[in-house]
Parts: structure tokens; sequence; C-alpha cells
């Protein structure tokens, strides 16, 4: 039986340092994706408040109006190239994922940042049609009343808030339902493993449970 | 895209490499011009990174849709180097490539839209060329060039980003019909059309696997992921990723038998680097220099027909044909090139275009995400368009924010109504009130506080909205000092300067009703309300009331004023009462008079339990949200009476019918007892002798105007004669002589 909550600080650091050096070392394939790229980052002043971090793109999902508008003019010509594509290519967005831990709820809790390429912030409106959400997951339009029709439902409390590390402005995804969602899975893992092995396992739980609300695949 | 004839050379395009700036990119830059560069231009090294294209299947277009997603050069805050943070990074995954750059950060958007563009692109574009000469290196070949302006006042940035590269002449050509082909999928082409031997250009899915074994081992062997590489097929399975400075034009040359439709052999080694597009037919911007790398160092004709691998895997796919990775043979145009044996820089080219395909630099306005009132602006949305995703998905907050709201009364329930006005995302309160903020005020009127009250104390009205804006700079929040003329409060004749404030307090509260589309009535006296209740009813605006007791509070809209031809009687089972709903004045039988004269102190003061101002407030916005949502607005029915609260519907029980809204019912009246914790609702008809709303009293005031006004001002019996309230309680008084009345009576 593993912990339903990460209990420490201490226990989460450990759990990312196993988990980062783990899925470092395995040959990349397309069903870890959620589970690579990450990152341990730590302020050498504020040495126990260090939490994950890794980059990725997304793509919008709804085509949008495009909300980034640069100067018309043309200010210098370069010699026409016929070797260059002339071609928009597809909107994509930056999004930086952090995972830190919920003091409170002694769960780590899913930060988030979209930006355009020029590096101005999503709009809320905007945010929900990017690939970082599954359709189901916010699409009011064929969804009504959901909530109450389906109280068990893992609702995304998406909320905005300052990144608790670093300050900036952030999304994330409220952790009061994490722990619930947990305790149900955990509840089946009855295999035997190594105590490190379950904080990785813990780890990797969680991911499946925020990947329910958000994509998380690259 | 039209197949060319077999054997037609097409000429390769590359696809250009996108920039990514990351918001701490700017935040970084920002830091960096405040505490080290300030007024230094000098130019600074960064660093960026970009992966590879993708290609993945869009998961929400049904069948088979493909949707490819170019990779970008991202910049963030991780570009300056120097730290303040110690990162375990899982190295560089595979994919990804890293690229070096300058920073060139101008003092003036002057000096920057002035500065001599093609100089500083053409000194970062020598570097690399020299650099591939002298290092033989080619760490270099993938430097970008950002050049900025900072305006750290308004958080706009200007920038734009140069990836040179240089222009092959004679350009490189693919064969038309062949074209680029899927790494993994070529490769079955080739042996199943007999090529034989792991020939062809492509290549297994072992040796694919291999390949990004090899790179993902590279990465973490300490030693620097390869943006470049060469791919040597040594025997018939076995590839080996080695960095392109081994190249050998003895060892590595690439021959082959291909025809047009791809079937013959081809042995030797490929080329390979990190490619960010996702063009099908187009490889990316970078191995436009390493091919220029490649000619310059080994002009020999042994590098006029190359094998490409454009490399897009950065996981191990499902499926053995789910590799995204492209290879080609490409083949030089006639003649030697540019730079080939003299030495000479051939041309570079590579100003990234902006949004608008245009060559001009781009600009990131940053202000939404650091100023604080805009950021406050956002979170104030956010909370309200939760409700919209999942809850009430039909909710029309622009609505709710587009409607005005007049807040008659700036004390405890005015106070309450605005906050919760604000909570719902109402954009503009206007609060009227005569008096000033007074030492007994601030415990039980939040957005007052002690200082308020001091040297006489600040007009309620102002100060309510100048809170309310502290609170949240977004707000249009006004405060209006202004007496409310009342029946039976003469306004004497002399001085005549009296008179005059009157009429032009009437005037400016007709204007600001004309102005809202929500009139609060939110005063502490009875017939205070009489005014603007006529003058909404007139108008057609919703009238919100509160009013309260001791432990007991009224919450209530006035009816609309029916449009004509429907004024229609009562029907008998209360439908049309329903539909045609009294004022606050409906239910009296004497009119409104002075009620604040000869009374004592509790009597003229609201003497409330504290806790019931914020109830009341808060009953009459969620009501008024109730009755915005429904789609007749504020002419909607009363839901029927029921005798137990209980049977009435849920919202959530498709009980958006006659008498509800998105958000629940939209009751005439509610009655609070906070003694027994209870709410009753109460269904008032209009009543057609009534002072506030009868068509007699609002003709007259339409007819009369300010004359009008003035006698129910100055005369206490001239409403009820104008309405016949008199006769009626003459014949009241007469039919009920001599009754004896049972007491016990519900008194409602």
């Amino acid at each position: 039986m593993i912990d339903v909550t990460m209990q420490t600080r201490l226990r989460f650091e450990k759990a990312c340092r196993l988990f980062i050096s783990k899925y470092d070392s395995v040959l990349p394939s397309f069903s870890n994706t959620t589970f690579r790229g990450w990152c341990w980052n730590e302020y050498n002043d504020l040495p126990s408040f260090g939490y994950m971090s890794r980059s990725t793109a997304l793509t919008v999902r709804l085509s949008t109006r495009a909300s980034v508008v640069d100067d018309a003019e043309q200010i210098i010509d370069e010699a026409v190239d016929e070797a260059s594509l002339r071609s928009p290519g597809t909107q994509t967005f930056a999004c930086r994922q952090y995972v830190v831990y919920s003091a409170t709820f002694q769960v780590p809790c899913l930060y988030f940042t979209i930006s355009h390429s020029n590096g101005t912030p999503l709009s809320a409106d905007e945010l929900v049609h990017t690939s970082l959400f599954h359709s189901a997951t916010l699409d009011s339009t064929t969804t009504t009343s959901f909530a109450v029709t389906h109280p068990s439902s893992l609702f995304p409390l998406l909320s905005q808030g300052d990144h608790p590390s670093l300050g900036t402005p952030c999304w994330y995804l409220h952790p009061c339902e994490t722990v619930k969602s947990m305790q149900e899975v955990l509840a089946e893992d009855k295999t035997e493993m190594s105590k490190e092995e379950r904080l990785v396992r813990w780890l990797e739980v969680w991911f499946l449970v925020i990947g329910n609300m958000v994509d998380l695949r690259v | 895209m039209t197949t060319p004839p077999p054997g037609t050379p097409t000429i390769v395009q590359f696809t250009p490499l996108p920039s990514q700036t990351h918001p701490s990119f700017w935040h970084k830059l920002t830091e960096l011009k405040l505490d080290v560069l300030k007024l230094s231009d000098a130019e600074v090294e960064i660093g960026g990174r970009y992966g590879v294209g993708r290609v993945f299947r869009d998961r929400e277009a049904a069948g088979e849709k493909w949707v490819g997603v170019g990779g970008s050069l991202g910049v963030d805050e991780g570009s300056f180097g120097g730290q303040t943070t110690t990162t375990t990074t899982t190295s560089v995954p595979v994919g990804t490539a890293v690229a070096r750059g300058i920073v060139k950060n101008f003092n003036t958007i002057e000096e920057f839209k002035a500065a001599d563009k093609s100089k500083i692109f053409n000194q970062v574009a020598d570097k690399i060329w020299s650099s591939i000469h002298t290092t033989k290196s080619t760490t270099l070949l993938n430097t970008f060039l950002v050049i900025t302006y900072a305006d750290l006042k308004k958080y706009k940035y200007f920038y734009w980003f140069a990836f040179p590269a240089f222009v092959s002449k004679p350009a490189w050509y693919i064969d038309g019909a062949l074209g680029w082909v899927g790494a993994a999928a070529a490769a079955a082409a080739a042996t199943t059309t007999g090529g034989g031997g792991g020939g062809g250009p492509g290549y297994s899915h072992d040796q694919l696997k291999s390949i990004l074994d090899q790179l993902h081992k590279s990465a973490h062997s300490g030693s620097k992921p390869l943006p470049y590489f060469l791919v040597r097929s040594s025997g018939t399975t076995t590839v080996d990723v080695v960095p392109v400075e081994e190249y050998d034009p003895s060892k590595d040359r690439y021959t082959d038998t291909l025809d047009s439709t791809g079937t013959g052999t081809g042995t030797g080694t490929a080329i390979g680097f990190i490619d960010p597009s996702a063009g099908e037919q187009n490889p990316g911007w970078p191995l436009r220099n390493l091919l220029a790398y490649i000619r310059a160092l080994y002009p020999g004709d042994s590098t006029k027909r190359l094998k490409v691998v454009c490399w897009r895997d950065s996981y191990v796919p499902r499926g053995e044909d789910g590799w995204k990775s492209r290879v080609g043979v490409i083949t030089l145009g006639d003649g030697d090139g540019t730079g080939v044996g003299d030495g000479k820089r051939p041309d570079a080219v590579g100003w990234e275009k902006n949004v608008q395909g245009k060559l001009s630099p781009r600009v990131a306005d940053l202000a939404p995400m650091m100023d604080p009132t805009r950021l406050a602006n956002q979170a104030v949305d956010l909370n309200l368009k939760l409700m919209r995703w999942r809850i009430i998905p039909s909710l029309d907050l622009e609505k709710i924010a587009g409607t005005k709201c007049l807040l008659l009364g700036a004390g405890t329930l005015g106070c309450y109504v605005a906050r919760c006005l604000m909570g719902w995302g109402v954009r503009t309160i206007t609060l009227v009130d005569s008096a000033r903020v007074s030492f007994s005020n601030p415990v039980r009127q939040p957005l007052f506080q002690f200082s308020d009250c001091l040297n006489g104390g600040e007009p309620k009205a102002e100060c309510a909205a100048a809170r309310l804006k502290e609170v949240w700079p977004g707000l249009n929040a006004t405060g209006v000092s202004l007496s409310i003329p009342m029946p039976g409060h003469p306004i004497p004749e002399s001085p005549p300067s009296i008179m005059e404030q009157t009429r032009k307090d009437v005037e400016r509260l007709e204007r600001l009703i004309e102005e809202h589309d929500v009139v609060y009535l939110l005063m502490d006296s009875r017939e205070s309300r009489w005014l603007p209740s006529v003058i909404c009813r007139a108008k057609g605006k919703l009238v919100m009331n509160a009013a309260l007791g001791f432990d007991t509070f009224l919450v209530m809209r006035h009816g609309a004023r029916p449009a004509k031809g429907e004024e229609g009687g009562v029907d008998e089972d209360l439908k049309g009462a329903r539909r045609h709903l009294g004022c606050y004045y409906c239910n009296d039988i004497v009119a409104p008079a002075d009620s604040l004269t000869d009374r004592t102190l509790d009597q003229m003061c609201t003497v409330t339990r504290p806790g019931l101002a914020s109830i009341a407030a808060s009953t009459a916005v969620e009501l008024m949200m109730s009755v915005i949502q429904h789609p007749d607005g504020f002419r909607a029915a009363a839901p029927p009476p029921q005798s137990n609260p209980n049977d009435y519907p849920h919202p959530s029980e498709g009980g958006e019918g006659e008498g509800s809204s998105v958000l629940g019912l939209v009751p005439h009246q509610l009655r609070g007892y906070l003694a027994q914790f209870r709410n009753l609702h109460v269904v008032g008809a209009v009543y057609d002798r009534c002072t506030g709303c009868s068509e007699t009293v609002i003709e007259a005031y339409e007819k009369e105007g300010f004359s009008m006004m003035l006698r129910a001002f100055n005369d206490p019996k001239y409403l009820e004669r104008l309405t016949g309230l008199d006769k009626l309680y003459d014949e009241g008084e007469k039919a009920f002589e001599g009754v004896d009345w049972d007491e016990g009576e519900d008194e409602f």
C-alpha cells in the first residue's frame, strides 16, 4: 500500500530526483512522453523550495483569430531567395510546466504558463482551446450542467496564481481533487516494490491522474 | 503539390525557423538592462534551443488527419546563463538542438529603428563563415541574432530575430517524383521492390532505433548533443552516428543507383541534422548551413550528391512505420557554387518575418501580465468564467459585466450590494447618498474606515466609490452626493435657492436613472424610495429594492410597466399576478408620508441585527442576476408560490421554465426572517390605485414632470387623491364599522 500523500517536501524532492533519473536513462518511447523532459530546479538561497519544470509546444484545437499583431510595414528588403519556403506554418504556443509541492494538500501541484511566440500570455479563452486541454475537459458547449449530474467527475479547478517559488503569474490545477483520485488509484496497486520504487510510482500515478484533465503527452 | 514527371529536378525549399520567446526571457532581459547593461548596447551572448518538427494525429478530427507542428528556436530565462538556480537537467533531450546567439539591446526605439540591420546581420554571417574555415567545427553553424528594444515603462518589447543561412548558388535539387520520403517507409519500399541488402535511401526500424539510441547516448555521455551528425552504414544492419567533423570524403561518399521510383541501392554515409521543420517536402533551415559547411570544406564532386536525414523523432514511435524522420537524396545544380575553393562568403538570408509575413520587427506587449491592474481584471473574469465551464455553460457573463448599476444609498446595504456586484464582474457602479461617514458607520458598512469619519466625515457616496476602486482598479465606480426629495417632506418656498436645488436634484436623479440599467433602492426610509420608483417605472428600468427591519428583511424586484395593450386584468389563479408584478407601494392603502419627523432615535435609524444587511444585500444582487439571465429580463413572470420551499425545482433539474432562469427562480418578493432562519416567497400583483406604479401616477409624472412631484412633496394628501386611495379609505371605514375582527391571521 502506498501513502496517499507525499507527506513531506523532502520526500517530494527525493521522488522527483529519482523520477527524473529513471526517465533520463531509458530510451524515449511514445508511451513515456508524459514523464520525459523534466528537470529539477532549486534556488541556492531557498534550497527547500525546489520544483520540476519542462517546456513543450502546444497547438490550438480550434482555430482562433491571430491575437498577436505586428507592424505591417516592411522595413528591409532581402534578396528574393527561391530556396526559402514562404509559408506561415502552424500556430504554436510555448507551454512551461511546473510541478511544485503543495504543503497544504501534501501533494504535487501542476502550474503552467502558455504564451504566444512573442512571449505574451494567452487569455483564459485562448488557453482552453490549446492542445493542453482535452476537448471534453472544458468544452462547455456540449456538456451542460455536468458538475451537477456527475458530481464525482474530476473538475478542472483551474486558477490563476503566482508560482510559489518564482513568484511569476501562472495557472494551476487546484490540488483539492488530487488526493481523492490518488486514493482511488493507489488502493488498486498491490505491487510489491522498494521504498524508492514506491516514490517514483507515486509520481507516475500522479501524472496519470493529472493527465485526465490536461494532455501532458508531448 | 502536383507531382512533376519523374526525374524532374525540384529546387529544395527550406522551412524558415520561427522564434519562440518565453516571457521569462523578457523578464531576464529587463533585469539585465536595469542591473548590468544599463546604457550599454554591447552584444551579449545567449543560448537557445530548437526541437524537431512534429506530426501527430489530430485528436479532435474524425479519421486520419495529421497536423504538422514545426519546432521553433526558443529563448527563455536560461538563455542568459549565470542562473541563480541550480538545475538538475535531463541533459538535452533527444530531438533538441542547442544554438548560440547574440542579443543586441538598443537604448531607444529610434536607435533600434535606425540601426544598420544589414551590417549587424553580416557580422554574424561572417563569424559563422570564418568558424567553418578556421575551426572546422559545426558549433557556430546555427548561430542566431536578436536585436531588441525594451520599453520598460510600458512593458513593451520590440525585437527581431535573424537566423543567417548561406544561399547556395547553384541551388540544391531533389528528384521531383521521389522527393523526401519517410525514413522507414523508404527502406520498406527499397527492400520490397528488390533493392536488396538494405539498400535504398531509408532505414529499417532497428536502424532508426539505433540512431535514436546513439543520439540519446551522445547527449548523456557528457559530450554535447549533436545538432548535426553523420549516419554511417557499416555492413547491412549497423548504423553509426558520428559528429559531422569526422566527415571523410573518401569514406563517406554517397553513391547510388536509384531511379525515379526509388528503386535501386545506395551506399555510403548520410548527413543528418535535428530538423525543426514539419513539412513533408521541406527540410528545416539548419540544413542550409550544414550543406554550406560540407561544400566549403570538401568542395570536390563527391559532395555534389548527398543523402540527407531530416531527423524528426524524439522517441521510439508506437508502430514500426511511425517514424517521422525523412530522407532524401539531393543534388547540387550545375557549377561549383560560391565560396567553394576561393573561400569567399556566400550571401546569407534569414531575418524572421513577422506575423503579417513582412520583413519587419515584432512587438511583445507584456503589460497584461506585468501591469497589476490588468492582471486583476483578468483574474476577476476568470473566477466567473469557471462557472460557465461546467456549472452553468449558458451563463451570460457579458450581459452581467455590461449592466450598469445605480445604488441609491451608500450605507450598510449599499456597501454590501456594491461588493457583491463587484464579485459578479459588474463594471459600472454608481453610488448616491447625501450623508457623510459618521463614527457609527465603519463597523457595519464595510467600505468605510475610521479615518473616513474624521473632520466631519467624507461624503459617503464618493468615499464608497473610491474604496471600491481600491479593491478593484478596473471598476468604473462613481459617487454622487445627492439628496432625494420625498413625498410629505415639503419644499419651502423661500429662499428660492432651495426650490432651485430640488429641481436640479430631481433632474440629476432622472439623468442618473436614464444612464443605468438597474436601480437599487437601499435607503433607510420608506418615502425616499417613492421618487426613484416612479421615474424607473416610467423609464423602464429594473428596480431592486431591499429594506431591513430588526430581524426581518424584504428584497423585491418592482414589476415592469406593461407594454401598451398588455395591461390585462388579474387572473384568479394568480397567473396574471405573476406577470404583472407590483411595486413596493402596491400593498399600501396610504401614500408614503413623512415617517422621520417626530420619531425616537431607535425608530429613525435602522436598528437591525448586524448580519441582516449582508444577507439582504446578497439576496438582492443574486435575485437581480437571476432576473437578467432570464430571457424575458425584468418582464419575467414570477414562479408560482409553493407552500413548501422544497417543491421549487433546482435549475439542474431542468426547472428552466416559467419563473426560472439558468440561475434558478426569479421570485417577486422575498421576505426573510432571521429569528427563524427562513425565507418566504411572496407574489404581489400590481395594484391599480398604487401611489408608486399605477398608470395614473406614471402618466401624471410623464405629463407634468417636476410640478407633479412638487405637489407630492408638499401636499401629503395629493397622491391619495390622485389615485383614489382616499375614497377607498372612506369606503373601507364605512364598510368595516361595527365589524368584530378575529385576530390571528397571518400578517401577510
